[in-house]
């Protein structure tokens, strides 16, 4: 007679005890799965941006033209001079850190922020700046261009 | 009269007005001048000639002896004519000696001939034996005038006759240095300083004012009196005196304004030999720089893109009908402070105002309030993306792309200010809010980093509790376990 | 629900006599005693390897293992992929307690003497996967293809090319050349994915299954005590949901140094650079990187560098065959010699990689 209470509040306490392991068990599950099915699921973004050791291929790039290249947190310019020659620079203009552009009227690299004009070879000829530009590595490889720092 | 007392009279005239020679018995000068040459003639103003010296104090031999073997003999210490160098190094004798200098009570500084040799007329003249430039090509050989005398090749204002013997020679010059100008003169002439000088004012700047005189080094010497950065020194050394200014009626505060400036900051504390000194806008010899209307107007030759777009603005036409300089009316001449936004719009402290009040020119006062308004949020932008990057940054959270972005951002503002010289609202708007855009992309992009990082941490609690009760649990129902085994 | 799973459970049994499986199994028991709580430290170990296919499977997706893509892929995960920096972590921090509680779990099966007859197997299929979890380790770190990584592994194959006669033959296998290239990061990648997953997964249940069939070792009595008889908790369910317990915790912890300790990427290896300073190899390599530091350049006509790799050599191979030296516990004897050898390395280990880290 006294044993059935206790009985039954044992009961009540496995099953909430039971209750609560179990549905804890399921929360954790999803808490496991949900960060890996979020991680599977493929970002907006599709691939790492390429720092431009590899600028693409030769046969995309025009001769007479210029592109900026990210190369990791740095822009970089890479022309492709009327000669047919492959040369890239550092795009932040000496001056004041603006982004220069090849411009194929002036056949000359130049700076839009205060008319800064680089030659082919990086130099400051005319404008505010004060240095010319770095200038960087650029090899061809298979038909691929790649560009790295000048050690 | 008896030809006795004729004599006589001669002989006292002769005493009376050739007194010093005569005294002092000095055969060279007595046969010479009978010989009636050049030196002798020259001799009788020279400046060394009322100090008491005479011919042998430079040339040496025995003045007292008539006899010219004994007077002009080796052996007496003669050494004839000097050539070269050794003329220079005779006048050093004396001249760069403090002792003999004082015996003679001249206060004349004692290094000219050290200064002329490390000069760049100390340099091997073509002729590989001597320098190129001696004392006496400057100052002569016998006739040698005290500075202040208006008869010495060395007085203000002959300075520039004396100059431009060489300088002025175009084949001479070449042998020296093909590339170098022979037209100061010319140029000089069109100045305000020449046209001074050559009205007679000998407090003008001539020559030697401002290359110097023994010391003349080559422009690109930094050394140099008119090396870039040493200009602005050279040109206050009168222009910084008040009481010399006054006399023309010029202010005499330009070095101290220029000097607070961002070209004077540029090139005397960074050095940089790229930003403008006195002459980069007033010219060298010449009043201005070539092609360039007015020094109002030198502006552009370096600013280019801010001048083409001034010309092509409706405020061109409206600054030369009032006769206002262009570049200065807004941003000074000599004080020139680095560009801000406050130069622009029609608060207190912008220029703009100025002329743009309320009513008149209604609608240069509109332009002007609302590019200010976007430049200031364009700059308002820039500094919250940035700092949002910089927060994300500081929690660790990854953002080097974004903050590559910011690039574009900084490059907006830069180009907006050149834009403003339109004076064209569109224009302006064009480009400043490509800035706008990509700050608000990127300060989205650095809170989207900094909410990340917070939702890790509010993640990790969330799970950390689950797994708690789960554990929890776990171990109670373990326990229960094994009690029931028990 | 229940139904179903009997069901399920029917129709295997017919095909694969799960029933006898199940009546092992639940006769298998864990003895509890002083030093039971040492038997956790394997299942640990195993639970942390399970962690690391599963988030190496995952990063798999994203990582690209050329010299040109390997630092940026994986700054990508961290960065762009939901939960990348997650995965990414826990990975490099499992990798590091995997070692530190195979390495106890190591040392208290050895203080045991738990190798001893008929446990030789056992202990030789746990050394090896021992020296291919520090190639693991060492192949691993140089994935992210950053400054750290690259230094290290230039100095490490750069060591292991000192040994006489193969040594150099060795260097050029493993670097893929004679210098630290992208080829040397393919390799690397291969034997870190693949090789040696391949032969871990083979030891690894050699392993398991001998410690199932053998059961737990019981601790040495000491000489001149009787046997005693053992307390014992069944394996199922008691000392699995133990074991189960003690993941749930060591996964909470990997949660919180993932959030609050993120790994470091650094900056991405640049041949043309010097070396940063204070290079120096991973804490469970520091010992010997710091044993080999303090070996005089030359020791009479032996090459410091040479001999120190040999004592390694010779050291490591000892310690691989205890079991067959230590006569007294295959006869089921304590050997103090043995344990005092144990001491000694241990805190070697110990203050060697303290000095190391300190230095």
């Amino acid at each position: 007679m006294t044993e059935q209470p206790t009985i039954g509040v044992n009961e009540k306490k496995r099953d909430f005890l039971k209750l609560v392991l179990g549905g804890s068990l399921l929360a954790w599950i999803g808490a496991i799965l949900y960060p890996v099915l979020a991680y599977l699921k493929p970002p907006a973004q599709a691939e790492a941006e390429v720092t431009s050791v590899n600028a693409g291929k030769l046969s995309d790039i025009p001769k007479d033209s210029g592109t900026i290249i990210k190369f990791g947190s740095r822009p970089v310019i890479l022309l492709r001079t009327p000669k047919d020659e492959l040369k890239a620079f550092s795009a932040a203009c000496t001056h004041l850190e603006c982004t220069v552009q090849y411009r194929k009227d002036m056949g000359l690299i130049w700076c839009a922020c205060h008319n800064g004009k680089y030659d082919f070879n990086g130099r400051n000829v005319s404008g505010p700046p004060p240095r010319p530009l770095e200038e960087y590595k650029v090899n061809v490889q298979g038909g691929e261009v790649y560009i790295s720092r000048k050690s | 009269m008896s030809p006795r007392a004729v004599l006589c009279i001669v002989g006292v005239a002769v005493l009376l007005v050739d007194q010093p020679r005569i005294f002092a018995g000095d055969q060279c000068v007595t046969c010479h001048e009978a010989m009636e040459d050049a030196p002798s003639k020259l001799f009788s103003h020279d400046v060394h000639a009322a100090k008491g010296l005479s011919c042998a104090d430079c040339h040496g031999g025995n003045p007292k002896a008539d006899d010219p073997d004994v007077a002009m003999n080796k052996k007496a210490g003669f050494i004839g004519v000097p050539k070269g160098d050794d003329i220079s190094r005779m006048c050093a004798g004396c001249h760069g000696d403090p002792e003999a200098m004082r015996r003679y009570g001249s206060v004349l500084p004692t290094n000219q001939w050290e200064k002329l040799q490390s000069s760049v007329h100390g340099a091997l003249s073509t002729n590989g034996k001597e320098h190129i430039v001696q004392c006496i090509t400057c100052h002569n050989a016998h006739g040698v005038l005290h500075v202040k005398d208006p008869a010495s090749p060395v007085y203000p204002l002959n300075v520039v006759r004396t100059c431009t013997k060489c300088h002025a020679n175009a084949a001479y010059m070449r042998s020296y240095n093909p590339s170098i100008a022979v037209d100061q003169l010319d140029k000089y002439r069109t100045s305000l300083h020449g046209i001074r000088n050559a009205k007679g004012d000998p407090h003008t700047a001539q020559c030697a004012s401002c290359h110097g005189s023994h010391d003349i080094r080559a422009a690109n010497d930094l050394k140099s009196q008119v090396y870039p950065t040493n200009v602005p020194s050279t040109c206050a050394r009168c222009h910084s005196d008040s009481t010399l200014m006054a006399r023309y009626g010029i202010p005499a505060d330009q070095f101290a304004k220029y000097s607070r400036s961002v070209h004077g900051i540029a090139l005397l504390q960074k050095n940089d030999a790229g930003a403008p000194a006195c002459n980069s806008c007033h010219g060298n010899h010449g009043a201005a720089p070539p092609g360039v209307e007015s020094v109002s107007k030198v502006c552009g030759t370096c600013h280019a893109l801010n001048a083409d777009l001034f010309s092509s603005s409706p405020h061109k036409k409206a600054f030369d009908d009032r006769k206002l300089p262009e570049c200065e009316t807004c941003h000074g001449n000599h004080e020139i402070a680095a560009a801000s936004e406050t130069l622009l719009g029609v608060s207190a402290g912008s220029v703009c105002g100025r002329c743009h009040h309320g009513d008149e020119n209604a609608a240069g006062y509109k332009a002007a309030k609302e590019m200010r308004q976007l430049a200031d949020s364009l700059s308002d932008a820039e500094a919250k993306a940035r700092m949002l990057i910089d927060e994300a940054e500081q929690k660790g959270m990854e953002v080097s792309e974004a903050k590559f972005k910011l690039r574009d951002v900084h490059q907006a503002r830069l180009q907006s200010r050149t834009a403003v010289h339109a004076f064209d609202e569109a224009r302006f708007d064009e480009v400043a809010r490509k800035g706008l855009v990509v700050a608000e992309m990127v300060g989205g992009e650095g809170q989207a980093a900094i909410d990340e990082y917070y939702f890790r941490r509010v993640g990790l609690g969330v799970a950390t509790i689950i797994i708690t009760i789960l554990a929890t649990s776990l171990y109670l129902f373990i326990r229960r376990i094994e009690k029931k085994q028990a | 629900m229940k139904r179903t799973l009997k069901r399920l459970y029917d129709w295997l049994n017919e095909r694969m006599q799960l029933d006898d499986v199940i009546e092992f199994m639940g006769k298998k028991y864990v003895p509890v005693h002083r030093h039971s709580v040492w038997y956790y430290f394997g299942g640990v170990s195993l639970f942390l390897f399970i962690i690391q296919v599963v988030t190496g499977i995952l990063l798999l997706m994203y990582y690209k293992g050329s010299e040109e893509f390997a630092f940026e892929s994986i700054q990508f995960i961290m960065s762009k992929v939901r939960f990348g920096w997650l995965i990414r972590s826990i990975h490099s921090w499992t990798a590091n307690l995997f070692i530190l509680t195979a390495m106890i779990h190591m040392f208290s099966v050895f203080f045991e003497k738990a190798y001893r007859k008929p446990r030789e197997i056992t202990w030789l299929t746990g050394m090896l996967m021992f020296f291919l979890m520090l190639g693991f380790g060492f192949s691993g770190y140089l994935l992210p293809w950053n400054e750290l990584a690259y230094f290290a592994t230039k100095v490490g194959t750069e060591i292991a090319g000192v040994v006489p006669v193969i040594g150099r033959p060795i260097m050029v296998f493993l670097r893929g050349g004679e210098q630290v290239t992208g080829a040397t990061l393919s390799r690397f990648f291969g034997f870190h994915v693949a090789v040696f997953p391949g032969i871990f997964t083979v030891l690894l249940g050699i392993h398991l299954l001998l410690v199932q069939r053998q059961g737990m070792s019981e601790p040495l009595t000491p000489p001149g005590e009787p046997e005693k008889e053992l307390k014992t908790m069944p394996f199922f369910p008691n000392f699995l949901l133990r074991d189960l317990l003690l993941w749930l915790i060591v996964l909470n912890l990997l949660a919180i140094l993932a959030v609050f300790f993120p790994w470091e990427l650094g900056k991405k290896a640049d041949a043309f650079a010097a070396a940063p300073a204070g290079i120096r190899p991973e804490w469970y390599f520091l010992f010997m990187f710091q044993t080999l530091k303090l070996i005089p350049a030359r020791l009479w006509i032996v090459d410091g560098e040479v001999l120190g790799i040999g004592l390694f050599g010779l050291a490591g191979l000892l310690w691989l065959i205890v079991p067959f030296w230590d006569r007294k516990s295959a006869r089921g004897e304590r050997s103090r010699f043995v344990t005092y050898i144990g001491v000694f390395i241990v805190l070697y280990i110990i203050i060697l990689t303290i000095i190391g880290w300190a230095s």
